[in-house]
């Protein structure tokens, strides 16, 4: 939780570096002004903040950078509504404002000697990262890690200058997969369920964790059932139209749970004991 | 023996009220009783049974700038908005205090919502007892009453000539001090009779009844009009955004309705409550189902003012007595 007196002031914050991942997906690395702020300013992997673009509005974006590598903080932004759009025009120096961190987080404790599969599709990828960036960090402390990382066409596919270092880390398999190829793609080309089943991803000590669009959720949950996983061992990151981050303007209520505080994180084991299903 | 203060010592008293502080009490406009600023203590009205609109407006704005904005120097700076005067919200009936005790339950639930709390810090309120219902009103069956103090400052009961005064809090005091009031051997006159609502038991009936296509034939009547949401005391949730002000830029947040389409949609175009049946699901699961369960207090105070205001007849009392009735599935 932000220590900011008033949970809904953003701190001011500048844009360090804008990094293009794909043709409208862009990387925004930020640094907090405030130096007291920035230093108490801890977070896990799945929790989110609110960037604001001054004059356009704030939204809510999950981290995509880790709290233990000290660099500035990270947001991984597809352009796709006003306040994205806004934010894709600034340029290196800009003011935003951040509000953050908010949300539980993936149980990384909980993950530690299992395998790890993570599985994300399109800029559904981005609050993954912080998982795959944990694990590479401190990579004794867990079993296999394999990736799966799934995208419109070749170009869409997100955090692609870091594919070489996933793929040659210890232990670590990355797949890549899109769903209509291009002139140079010469990899695969199916969507992310028939993959998983196609891989046969095996549920022996391990977790899933998925994040993309509903449909791929949907899909990609249902191979994995058939592969055995039990619905406490895959987890996802719920998205919800929010406005607060606090569990007051109540737009991400489902059932009796909000996903920004009681989420975003769940197991598909809590999400289908919610009354609601999104 | 009970407090008392005269007719004419409450007026002046309102007058001194005034003195400083924003007056808010029901006033005429045209054939609706409202909530308005009052200059002239004449203007306040007297004979309504309960108020066209709650006093929310005055704790929870329809519109409310949180901050604004200034871009200068290549920076920026922000510039929270504040709550200047002291308001006294006069002439309030049981039930809009119980819907302000179920607003704070969300909003002064730590972290606080720093603007919301200054109003409450600085609003003080004055509840007339009612001893007439209209045929709208069960708040008796959702845990109010029509002479519970709950959640007042100052309770005051019309008798002949004056009223009946209990001073509830420190704040109360403050306002309206023991000097100013005598002593009455008048009885307390017979609070007003409400109807009743069978709604014990109906966060268990909702939950059960979850799935059942009542939901959506009973939304195949309504029209998006969120007159529901805009009339009722409890009904909070809220959007923000910016908009420009004199260039500058003001972040403003402004009531929002669950009834609404697009209400729940995600970027990319998703969104789960995408037919009006889940949606008006969500309004009376939210009401009567998650808030009493998470806060312990019922959503719904029973107030009749979306029955009154529905145009397509949608009516909260009519669907707690029907999900009562639906089968006991999924158990």
């Amino acid at each position: 939780m932000s220590n900011n007196k008033n949970p809904l002031l953003p701190h001011l914050a500048t844009l360090q570096n804008v990094i293009d991942l794909t043709p409208d997906v862009r990387l925004f690395q930020i640094d907090l002004n405030d130096a007291d702020f920035k230093a108490k300013f801890d977070y896990k992997p799945g929790q989110f903040v609110f960037v604001s673009a001054f004059g356009t509005g704030e939204s809510p974006f999950g981290l995509t950078s880790v709290a233990h590598r000290k660099g500035p903080i990270e947001v991984a932004v597809r352009k796709v509504g006003t306040v994205t759009s806004s934010l894709h025009d600034l340029e290196p120096g800009a003011a935003v404002g951040v509000r953050g961190p908010f949300g539980n987080f993936f149980p990384m404790d909980q993950f530690k000697g299992k395998n790890i599969h993570i599985i994300g599709g399109g800029i559904g990828f981005a609050p993954l990262r912080p998982i795959i960036l944990t694990i590479l960090d401190h990579r004794n402390e867990y079993g296999d890690l394999f990736i799966l990382n799934g995208a419109r066409t070749p170009s869409d596919l997100v955090f692609a200058n870091e594919f070489d270092t996933w793929a040659s880390a210890p232990k670590t398999r990355l797949e890549l997969t899109v769903d209509a190829k291009d002139d140079k793609w010469t990899g695969r080309v199916a969507l992310i369920p028939a993959v998983v089943k196609e891989l046969q991803l095996s549920p022996a000590n391990s977790v899933a964790i998925i994040c993309g669009p509903p449909i791929m959720i949907k899909f990609t949950l249902t191979e994995l059932k058939k592969l055995g996983f039990a619905d406490e061992q895959i987890v996802t990151t719920l998205e919800g139209k929010m406005k607060c981050g606090l569990g007051k303007c109540a737009r991400c209520n489902v059932g009796d749970k909000y996903v920004c505080k009681d989420g975003p994180v769940f197991t598909f084991k809590q999400i289908s004991g919610l009354l609601e299903q999104f | 023996m009970s407090k008392f203060i005269s007719k004419k010592d409450l007026n002046s008293w309102l007058n001194k009220v005034r003195e400083g502080r924003r007056l808010i009490a029901p006033t005429k406009v045209e054939d609706l009783v409202l909530f308005k600023e009052i200059s002239r203590v004449e203007d306040i009205a007297s004979d309504y049974v309960n108020t066209d609109l709650s006093p929310k407006e005055f704790l929870f704005p329809p519109t409310e700038v949180l901050f604004s904005i200034e871009k200068k120097d290549g920076g920026v700076d922000l510039t929270p908005a504040r709550v200047e005067k002291e308001t006294v919200i006069f002439g309030m009936r049981p039930c809009d205090a119980k819907g302000i005790i179920a607003l704070d339950k969300p909003f002064l639930e730590e972290p606080a919502d720093p603007l919301y709390k200054e109003h409450r810090d600085k609003t003080i309120l004055v509840g007339v007892a009612c001893l007439k219902a209209c045929p709208e009103c069960f708040c008796s069956s959702m845990g109010g009453g029509p002479d519970d103090p709950a959640g007042l400052d100052i309770m005051l009961t019309e008798v002949k000539d004056g009223y009946l005064v209990q001073v509830l809090t420190e704040k109360g005091k403050a306002l309206m001090p023991d000097s100013m009031l005598s002593e009455s051997r008048e009885a307390k006159p017979k609070a007003a009779e409400v109807s009743k609502v069978p709604a014990e038991g109906i966060n268990k009936k909702l939950r059960q009844n979850f799935e059942d296509p009542y939901w959506g034939r009973l939304a195949d009547r309504c029209i998006h009009c969120n007159m529901c949401s805009y009339v009722c005391p409890t009904c909070y949730c809220f959007d923000i955004r910016d908009y420009p002000n004199k260039g500058k830029t003001d972040r403003v947040r402004s009531w929002e309705s669950c009834q609404s389409a697009g209400f729940t949609k995600i970027a990319g175009g998703y969104d789960p409550r995408a037919n009006k049946g889940i949606r008006m699901r969500q309004r009376f699961a939210h009401k009567l189902l998650y808030f009493p369960e998470q806060f312990g207090v019922s959503h719904c105070i029973g107030c009749g003012r979306c029955v009154k205001s529905c145009p397509v007849n949608i009516d909260i009392r009519e669907i707690i007595s029907d999900v009562q009735k639906l089968g006991a599935k999924g158990e």
